[in-house]
């Protein structure tokens, strides 16, 4: 197979560090494998991940142009982030093809693509979501309104999957909106994911720290990450305030410090702000960390690289119990529900003071369970069969395009008893149960 | 050149529009080209089956054709970049019988929906298409009326002009066509019972039904007219149909409301015999003039009863009436040669 | 019965699928049946394959009885009794995938329509009620294809009490298309080794003048002219009965074709022994070696060792004439038998 990936490639992007290894792994399955990243301009020159593949540029439009004409198939690494996704989202309009579907909500990249399309927003939302959801879409003042106003209701997922010919996403939640927009075939496809910084055994090393209990919260510190719930339950009991060393490692706004370390200063928390470090230092700290915190709300993403990695290095994890982590065996993870966080939060951290061996052994049926699963090789395979259930589909999706466009040129308007009567005998057309 | 002639199919159903289509492809080949008829089977009920109908025809794939001639809806739907339309049929229940409240488009919406898409179809075609010939005034008007195209009307010819040479006037009138209420030889005999009582009758045609057939039997008797009238009620073979015209004093057809022109009327005016027909036959009046080809009856007994009588009171005058009606067929040059060049245009 | 004929077509193109269509017209007619034939188009093109399929699916002919389906897609109009007298797959997609003749990339994209029109095939020929092809060949297809099975039911010749026998002369005849795959030159190839003065009488209509003029001037160069009659046009039912009647034997040596081919037929009706190859295909089907006919090796020699053997054992020729007659009857080769099965 001749195929073409749209991915971001920076190093700082996860996702354009899951596309390279899918990318070796189908180069490795025979494929030829050209990448075109799709951050936005400004950071089309930065360090990349190494693709083992020709990397060019979405922005060289002849380049990919000719590219897209003679592959057999296109897949476009999908996240909610305009910044890295621009491309992605450019050429996904003109040219359909396997979405691999990181976010489902994805009402972050359709803002920043708004802000250049208004006229077509406008009516992608209103064809959606009706004319009053439409009309709020832009109306919210901040983020975290923007967030509870949109996630349930006007995530945007139909926008990107109605574009594509399949999507593979990485859990079964949220499908839905999935499988009403797409006309192909959909599948649910671990995320893929490595830890090269792991050191292989960081079992035996418990002794020295005298029962303090290193906890970390990785990733940009966003409200939804929940690190003041952390703060929180760590602040109101006097056990974990004297044995918990929280850190955070990782891009934080100065007023959000702020707020935090007063908030940890109060209660009396130990709590240690990195802000970002480079790859290697992020290494030492997951390395060093016994437990990392992966608790959301509300829960935005597909899957979670971050959880995928500090259950690759072998750690403890404390998750939300919804989505994407829902999926993981009891065994791997700790799950509070976020209706009780605080509290669960509390008992969790507690119960592992308390018992110090369930860390290692939670880490380590982690770390065996993760490197079965999100294995960049199984990913690859699933790529390669989907687009070939999408050749198979496309045919038969392409004739009803057509009827579709000759009922639009006469002003056809949805009726159920036509439609019945056209699709009834079109059955036999099915692929697997796909209409 | 290859023409293929393209028709909706009733399945099963042989008519008028199929004997068309077959004498379009004789003559087209007698004019040197390669000729074949393509018939799309068409299933207008329920109504909302018609979508997928137009949508079949639409999705048709025509290689190897040098030009298309279409004749009904939804066959003139077929996509090619040489089309003419002979129209013969547009979906009239989604035009001027919508309007009369005689459709099988249900009420409401829906059916507003479908009258809808039919329009817009029939617009496409219409606009793709070379040239639009229509069969008769009736559906020229229409076509103008609802959709907007002038087109121009193009009457089919008589398919075999030499069998109605004509000749001496006989002592009947003739009746020719199909027997059914519509074609109205019921009121012919009514009218026969009150004429001068040398007029004679001949009704000879298929009956649609026994019912048709038996309708006429019982008024012949009911009005004692048996003496005056001869039945011949059955598909009748070419020759003797011609012969029927070819002796009659003169020739009567006078259905309800007709679009066109009507073949008895044509072979009738091609053998000189002056033509009886009703002020409300539709296209026929193309061809009757009252005074100068024939006769125009307001439609009753009565009134019918003086014209079939005149034919009879003054033979110079009703062979000129003949003669007349064949010189005005004639000065429409409605011939075959004439007509498959105009559509090849 | 209201009975529907369907199939599909190309306008202006006469394959043999038409003969069969209108032969049945007249013989259900004959039976008392109502017969309505529906000819659609459909062209080839992987682009505008399924529309097309969709098309026929939306055809509606319920008003029959039973509907017959003959070439693809018509297999796939649906109907509550649906026959199939399949002819052939849109081969391209099918056993002529791995040749030359395919006209399109084995890519990605062309196989997903390959796989998916598998699929969709099997899916409306399922839906028949009984399924008939007209050779070995084609149900082998099926078979392999798309794991359907079926019933040979071999399409007769009409009106096959035309053609009789009326004496054996010294001539070959091979009335067919003058055309490159119905191998014509190789009985002119032949004729130059033989030892009798065995004739050849080859008649029938070319698409290209390439070819006729070809072996035209083949018949020139080596001399034969004399021996050799070569009419490139359509001659009529009548001639072709008459040549039969008279006629030696008759050749029908195709490359590789499904069926029999209605001239072997014909020649079966008219007690004569057919003489083909052992790579002709379908033709294999009716004709046994030494029984109702030779099958040589392709060979300019082998042939010409067959025509030399008619010529000379007169007796065994009369007798593989008469064997040909009956091999029909043996295959069921009769429209009785057509349509008994069709109807059943």
């Amino acid at each position: 197979m001749n195929l073409i990936v749209f991915t971001p490639a920076g190093v700082r992007s996860a996702i354009g560090r899951m596309a390279a290894l899918v990318t070796r792994e189908l180069v490795a399955l025979g494929c030829q494998v050209t990448v075109v990243r799709t951050e936005a301009q400004r950071l089309l020159s930065t360090d990349m991940h190494d693709f083992g593949a020709t990397v060019l540029a979405w922005d060289d439009e002849a380049s990919v142009l000719a590219l897209v004409r003679s592959a057999d198939a296109c897949v476009y690494q999908i996240g909610n982030n305009i910044e890295f996704h621009e491309g992605g989202v450019r050429w996904l309009a003109d040219f359909p093809g396997l979405v691999c579907l990181h976010d489902f909500f994805l009402g972050h990249l359709f803002y920043g693509w708004a802000q250049t399309h208004r006229v077509q927003a406008e009516s992608v939302l209103q064809n959606w979501y009706g004319k009053e959801m439409a009309e709020r879409f832009f109306s919210f003042s901040d983020s975290e309104s923007f967030i509870e106003g949109t996630r349930e209701f006007m995530p945007m997922t139909e926008w990107i999957c109605s574009r594509a010919e399949g999507v593979i996403t990485h859990s079964q939640w949220g499908c839905d909106r999935v499988l009403n927009s797409c006309s192909g075939p959909v599948r649910v496809a671990p995320l893929p994911y490595d830890a090269p910084g792991a050191i292989n055994s960081p079992f035996d090393r418990r002794s020295t720290d005298g029962g303090t209990l290193k906890l970390l919260t990785i990733g940009h510190a966003n409200p939804n990450k929940r690190i003041a719930s952390v703060i929180q339950a760590i602040g109101l009991s006097p056990l974990l305030r004297q044995r918990i060393k929280y850190r955070l490692v990782g891009a934080i706004q100065p007023d959000a410090m702020e707020s935090l370390s007063a908030l940890a200063a109060h209660l009396g928390v130990n709590l240690l702000i990195s802000g970002e470090v480079d790859d290697s230092e992020l290494n030492r700290a997951v390395n060093e960390s016994d437990v990392i915190s992966c608790i959301r709300w509300p829960v935005l993403e597909a899957a979670s690289a971050s959880a995928i990695e500090a259950m690759l290095y072998g750690k403890a994890v404390i998750v939300t119990d919804t989505g994407f982590y829902a999926d993981i065996p009891e065994s791997c993870a700790i799950k509070i529900n976020h209706s009780n966080e605080i509290v669960e939060l509390q008992s969790s951290l507690i119960s592992l003071l308390e018992d110090q061996s369930r860390v290692v052994s939670l880490g380590a049926a982690a770390q065996n369970w993760a490197a079965k699963t999100f294995t960049a090789k199984n990913y690859a395979e699933q790529v390669m069969e989907i687009i070939l259930d999408i050749s198979r589909s496309a045919p038969a999706i392409k004739a009803i395009n057509y009827f579709c466009q000759t009922l639009r040129q006469w002003s056809y308007r949805d009726n159920p008893v036509v439609m019945a009567e056209l699709t009834h005998q079109l059955h036999i057309f099915e692929q697997n149960g796909t209409p | 050149m290859k023409v293929l002639i393209v028709n909706s199919m009733a399945p099963f159903v042989w008519g008028g529009a199929e004997e068309l289509a077959a004498h379009l492809q004789k003559n087209l080949v007698i004019a040197g080209h390669e000729a074949e008829i393509l018939r799309i089977p068409f299933q207008w009920e329920p109504a909302e089956r018609i979508p997928s109908q137009m949508l079949m025809v639409r999705a048709f794939e025509l290689w190897n054709v040098d030009h298309v001639i279409a004749l009904k809806f939804p066959a003139y739907l077929i996509r090619h970049p040489k089309k003419t339309l002979w129209l013969l049929h547009q979906y009239r229940q989604a035009y001027d019988l919508y309007d009369a409240g005689q459709t099988n488009l249900p009420p409401g919406q829906e059916g507003l929906e479908l009258k809808y898409l039919i329009r817009q179809a029939d617009q496409e075609s219409f606009a793709e298409s070379r040239n639009i010939f229509t069969n008769s005034e009736v559906t020229r008007q229409r076509l103008l009326k609802y959709n907007g195209f002038d087109a121009a009307v193009l009457l089919p010819p008589v398919n075999d002009p030499e069998l109605f040479p004509g000749g001496d006037n006989g002592d009947y009138i003739f009746a020719g066509g199909r027997v059914n209420g519509m074609k109205r030889q019921h009121l012919l005999l009514e009218g026969l019972a009150k004429a001068d009582a040398r007029v004679k009758l001949l009704i000879a045609g298929p009956p649609d039904s026994p019912d048709d057939a038996a309708r006429l039997q019982a008024a012949v008797e009911r009005l004692g007219l048996a003496d005056r009238v001869r039945l011949d009620l059955r598909f009748l073979p070419r020759q003797v149909y011609a012969e029927y015209v070819n002796r009659s004093a003169a020739v009567a057809y006078l259905p309800y409301d007709e679009d066109s022109l009507g073949y008895v009327a044509m072979e009738a005016a091609t053998a000189a015999k002056a033509l009886i027909t009703t002020a409300d036959s539709g296209g026929i009046l193309g061809l009757v003039k009252h005074g100068e080809t024939g006769w125009v009856a307001q439609p009753n007994a009565k009134d019918l009863a003086v014209v079939m009588g005149a034919v009879f009171e003054n033979s110079a005058r009703t062979k000129s009436y003949g003669q007349n009606a064949r010189a005005l067929w004639e000065s429409m040059k409605i011939k075959w040669p004439e007509t498959v060049e105009t559509l090849l245009r | 019965m209201k009975i529907a004929l369907c199939s599909s077509l190309v306008p202006f193109i006469n394959g043999g699928a038409r003969n069969i269509v209108e032969w049945l017209k007249s013989l259900l007619e004959e039976h008392g049946h109502q017969v309505e034939i529906v000819y659609l188009p459909e062209v080839d093109s992987p682009e505008l394959l399924f529309q097309q399929m969709m098309a026929f699916r939306w055809v509606d002919l319920e008003m029959a009885d039973r509907i017959i389906c003959f070439r693809p897609e018509a297999h796939l109009i649906p109907h509550r009794h649906k026959i199939l007298w399949f002819i052939h797959h849109i081969r391209a997609f099918y056993d002529l995938w791995d040749s030359p003749y395919r006209g399109f990339p084995d890519d990605l994209k062309h196989r997903g329509i390959r796989d998916a029109l598998r699929r969709v095939d099997g899916a409306g020929l399922r839906e028949a009620k009984a399924i008939f092809t007209n050779s070995r060949v084609v149900s082998d297809r099926l078979k392999h294809f798309n794991q359907i099975d079926s019933e040979i039911l071999y399409p007769p010749v009409f009106q096959s009490e035309r053609f009789r026998c009326a004496g054996f002369n010294d001539e070959i005849v091979c009335i067919c298309r003058v055309e490159h795959h119905k191998r014509q030159h190789l009985l002119v190839e032949a004729l130059q080794h033989t030892q009798t003065p065995v004739r050849l009488r080859l008649s029938g209509a070319s698409a290209g003048a390439d070819y006729p003029r070809d072996l035209s001037q083949r018949i020139s160069e080596l001399g034969l002219t004399d021996r050799v009659s070569l009419d490139n046009r359509w001659i009529s039912e009548e001639e072709k009965v008459a040549q039969l009647a008279h006629c030696l034997a008759a050749a029908y040596l195709p490359l590789d074709e499904d069926s029999y081919g209605y001239p072997s037929v014909e020649a079966s009706h008219a007690s004569k022994p057919i003489l083909t190859t052992s790579d002709s295909g379908g033709v294999l089907e009716l004709v046994q070696d030494g029984m109702n006919g030779y099958i040589t090796e392709p060979s300019p020699e082998a042939l010409a060792d067959a025509m030399d053997r008619l010529y000379l054992d007169r007796t065994k020729t009369e007798a593989m004439g008469i064997s040909a007659r009956d091999r029909l009857a043996e295959l069921n080769i009769s429209w009785s038998h057509v349509l008994q099965r069709l109807l059943a």
